[in-house]
């Protein structure tokens, strides 16, 4: 446990959760966790099931309060009670579900919630009964989608309910990135996908790497976490069990700490 | 290549048309074959009888629509209907009401029922179904002790009657007809352009100017037949605007996207910030309103409020047909208002032609049960082979 991540003692991390605890009754999910992730860094976060890899989400995108501990963003501490909060936060997150509308087209999910309106200068009546502007939405759609270089989807119109596993995940990554969020979660993004469309997903996760943003990939495939990330989290039990940079690690070692990692705190 | 040419117009084709096609399908074959066996179905005469039939479950099927659409029921709407007519009949027959205020009062009075029915679903979390099936027997109570002992109002006011009964004369029903297929062509050059503006894929010429010709068609020899007999009741005025509206309402504005996100994903829907609440509860009023419509137009063409023609026959049944051979989901998300009319129509052909032919009303129950599923089937097919 020697490459442990200390060289950055002084460097102040973008998203930092400090000893976060969280139980569900008997069973403690989260002990004492801690996790962080730099601006312009892809973060893995690995662990077997139960070790509190998606409690720890939950608890980043204000679906779960915790116990005791704190986030704090850019080192000041930040209320995260509701996942309004965490918009509001800058933290956008892509579930494993996607929580796409499958009856909506492609431009209409990105936007959902966050609608380009015609205001046509009259501000009597609701928001809620002003028009879209679908073409804008559908322009700026297409735009967004260009620059992540995905090129697979053709009609931003049509319901997306004809789109492949990873056209959608390429679409609720878009969506995530739309709300100009610098951190951004991702929960199992290739799980559910085949060879050609896990390699699809990975290289869009490469192109969202930019200087301001601060990526988080939960997976169970090193593989692809090796692609992508540059430092691993791994968890077990709900404790924080090593901060790997990758290019120092191997991946048994890896393998080693997510099936008998010990606790080693050295932060 | 031009192969691959084809195969995107037929897949845009197949795109714009194909939520049309299983119920216009069925009223083709239900025109043809009445049209064959009874002559007199295809009369200029007996459309506009279909159309005066249709038109009650057609706004019902409207509103109901709405509903369907948020993946909820209102199994109460031809009953909040009744107490709309019923309202409207007593104000206006027993307490001398201006025929314009009981109107009004029969609106406000059926957006406040399906108000109550929406808060009960989203506030207490009931089910819809049971909501409103607690308030289609509520309603029902309601109705009788609106109408009072006799269950039956006349209603002779001539406004009252008015809106069922004028037509427009004959020049003015053309030139409303040319009105709106010049609005029609207009809004399709506008998006056109639009789309191009903003460089976004166009649709294919053809597939534009079929549209059109399909549309201007249709409106024209519909004013042409109407025009042959006493003209264009203003009653299909009344339902062909109220269409447009809502439909206009439903896809392209925000409340309607919200609509459909609630009824496809319910739970990204309440993730992404959307009111779902509030949503569900103006959904119900809106519907709710429209169901007074619906019982304003019923008293007007009966000339009379009784228990029987709304809740006690096959009204709410024939509402929630309408809709689903129109191919709206009963599971949310999926569906239109204009398919929904569509559906009416199949419906009230199918009445109306069986009537026509003689038959029992074993006969038309049955046959319409085998209509409603063969309709529901060929859509649930059509689905399958989508995906």
């Amino acid at each position: 446990m020697s490459k442990k991540h200390s060289e950055n003692d002084k460097h102040k991390p973008h998203l930092l959760a400090n000893s976060i605890t969280k139980s569900f009754g008997a069973v403690q999910a989260l002990k004492h966790m801690d996790f962080e992730v730099n601006k312009g860094e892809v973060m893995g976060l690995v662990g077997d099931n139960g070790a509190g890899k998606s409690t720890l989400l939950r608890i980043l995108t204000g679906v779960e309060k915790p116990d005791s501990g704190e986030v704090s963003i850019d080192g000041n501490e930040t209320k995260i009670s509701s996942p309004q909060d965490a918009v509001n936060a800058g933290i956008s997150v892509v579930y494993q579900s996607l929580a796409l509308c499958e009856n909506l087209s492609a431009s209409e999910n990105v936007f959902l919630g966050k609608e380009i309106l015609y205001t046509y200068g009259a501000n009597f009546y609701p928001n809620i009964l002003k028009p879209l502007n679908k073409y804008l939405m559908e322009a700026e759609t297409k735009r967004s989608l260009e620059n992540l270089k995905v090129d697979s989807i053709k009609y931003l119109n049509q319901k997306i309910n004809g789109l492949s596993g990873g056209q959608r995940q390429c679409l609720a990554i878009a969506r995530a990135i739309h709300s100009n969020s610098d951190i951004l979660l991702l929960d199992e993004p290739t799980s559910a996908l085949g060879l050609s469309q896990t390699e699809q997903v990975l290289s869009l996760i490469k192109k969202l790497r930019t200087a301001d943003r601060a990526i988080v990939i939960i997976s169970h495939h090193l593989s692809h976490l090796y692609e992508v990330c540059d430092r691993i989290t791994v968890m077990k039990a709900g404790q924080n069990v090593g901060v790997f940079s990758l290019h120092h690690t191997s991946e048994e070692e890896i393998i080693r700490a997510i099936t008998i990692g010990e606790v080693v705190i050295n932060k | 290549m031009i192969n691959a040419i084809d195969k995107t117009l037929a897949s845009l084709i197949k795109r714009n048309i194909s939520g049309y096609l299983p119920v216009l399908m069925a009223l083709i074959v239900i025109w043809v074959y009445f049209g064959i066996s009874e002559p007199a179905f295809l009369s200029s005469r007996n459309l506009y009888y279909l159309l005066m039939q249709s038109s009650v479950v057609g706004i019902l099927a409207i509103g109901i629509t709405l509903i369907l659409l948020l993946g909820e029921i209102d199994l109460s709407i031809a009953a909040v209907a009744g107490v709309a007519a019923s309202i409207l009949g007593v104000l206006s027959t027993n307490y001398d009401f201006s025929p314009l205020t009981s109107c009004l009062v029969a609106l406000i009075a059926g957006g406040v029922l399906s108000c109550l029915m929406g808060l009960v679903t989203s506030l207490f979390g009931v089910p819809s179904f049971i909501a409103t099936l607690a308030g289609l027997m509520g309603f029902q109570g309601l109705m009788m002790k609106i109408l009072g002992s006799n269950g039956t109002i006349n209603v002779r006011d001539p406004f009252i009657r008015g809106i069922t009964t004028s037509t427009l004369s004959d020049n003015h029903a053309i030139i409303l007809s040319i009105f709106i297929i010049l609005i029609y062509g207009f809004l399709l050059y506008f998006d056109h352009n639009k789309r191009i503006k903003y460089g976004l894929n166009i649709n294919p010429l053809k597939l534009i100017l079929s549209k059109f010709s399909f549309f201007s068609l249709s409106i024209l020899s519909v004013a042409i037949a109407l025009n042959s007999y006493r003209g264009v009741p203003f009653l299909v005025v009344i339902i062909f605007f109220l269409t447009v509206f809502i439909a206009w309402f439903t896809k392209s504005t925000a409340f309607g996207l919200y609509i459909y996100a609630i009824g496809g994903n319910a739970k990204s829907a309440r993730h992404v910030g959307i009111p779902v609440i509030f949503v569900t509860i103006c959904t119900f009023t809106i519907t709710g309103l429209i169901a007074a419509i619906a019982g304003i137009i019923g008293v007007s063409r009966y000339a009379s409020v009784s228990y029987n023609t709304f809740v006690g026959g096959p009204l709410l049944l024939e509402t929630i047909g309408a809709a689903v051979i129109g191919g709206t989901s009963l599971f949310g998300g999926h569906g239109s208002v204009w398919h929904a009319l569509l559906g009416a129509l199949v419906i009230g052909s199918l009445g109306n032609g069986l009537d026509l032919t003689g038959a029992s009303a074993a006969d038309k129950l049955i046959v319409s049960g085998s209509i409603l599923l063969v309709a529901v089937s060929i859509d649930s097919f059509a689905r399958r082979f989508k995906k």
